[in-house]
């Protein structure tokens, strides 16, 4: 077992930073490329969520991530923000449903995470901050499909 | 980001991660460049694409509808097969067409 936690200002410039450092956290387990890809976009995924959504694109707001894994390279990877909260989580979770389209976003987001994730789930209400929680089964680079 | 007009077509050439921070960088400047080409048709380049996210997803629709409006075509190209799927999970090509293109800078 191993685990960590990152903190860092709501930043735009931070959300690289945390995918690639989670990323480099989870090395050890071995992760195949595709395996790689698709952490990195969940935390994309959910750090932007916290700043365009939670924050309002404001930039000194706090977010925090913690991230675990097992010996059987089980990942769970918690993403928490004190920021504005969702009021309706089923329908944020709806395909395509943004309420910042003129901001150009996708509406994509849940979408994304729920399906590279093996379990994924959001604890947030309006105005209590979100949580977003992120668990994958690692299989490493024996089993990757990456071409 | 790199781009050229050959004709009447419009060629955006993106590399590295196309990220949240990528794209606001790059929106006006894409933007900007469509207004003022008016392209019958862009394509954008993703072969050297490392990262691509919602946000980049966002970008490209948004780029559809300003084309679209123009009456002129999106072409997506290169993209590779992780970068493929998310594109396929958002339904992307069910408006946008696909290839791949030699057309280099």
């Amino acid at each position: 077992m191993n685990e960590m936690k990152m903190r860092f200002l709501s930043r735009v410039e931070n959300e690289p930073f945390a995918r690639t450092s989670i990323v480099a956290f989870l090395m050890p387990l071995n992760p195949g490329m595709e395996e790689v890809m698709e952490i990195k976009t969940m935390i994309a995924e959910a750090v932007t969520n916290a700043i365009i959504h939670g924050y309002d694109g404001k930039d000194d707001g706090w977010v925090e991530i913690h991230v675990r894994y097992e010996a059987d390279h089980m990942i769970d990877i918690v993403v928490k923000d004190e920021g504005c909260g969702i009021e309706d989580i089923s329908l944020a979770m709806q395909p395509l449903y943004t309420t910042k389209a003129h901001l150009e976003r996708s509406g994509m987001g849940m979408t994304i995470m729920s399906t590279f994730a093996d379990d994924f789930h959001v604890v947030s209400s309006a105005g209590k901050g979100c949580v977003v929680h992120l668990r994958k089964q690692l299989h490493g680079q024996t089993t990757s499909t990456h071409q | 980001m790199k781009h050229q007009m050959i004709g009447n077509t419009l060629y955006f050439y993106f590399f590295g991660d196309f990220d949240n921070l990528a794209v606001q960088n790059l929106k006006e400047i894409c933007i900007d460049l469509i207004d003022q080409w008016q392209p019958a048709v862009v394509k954008m380049d993703f072969e050297e694409v490392s990262f691509i996210d919602s946000t980049g997803i966002g970008f490209v629709l948004a780029r559809y509808k300003q084309l679209s409006k123009m009456g002129s075509k999106l072409v997506i190209c290169n993209l590779s097969r992780t970068n493929q799927t998310l594109f396929h999970m958002s339904g992307v090509f069910q408006i946008i067409s696909y290839e791949r293109n030699g057309v280099k800078i």
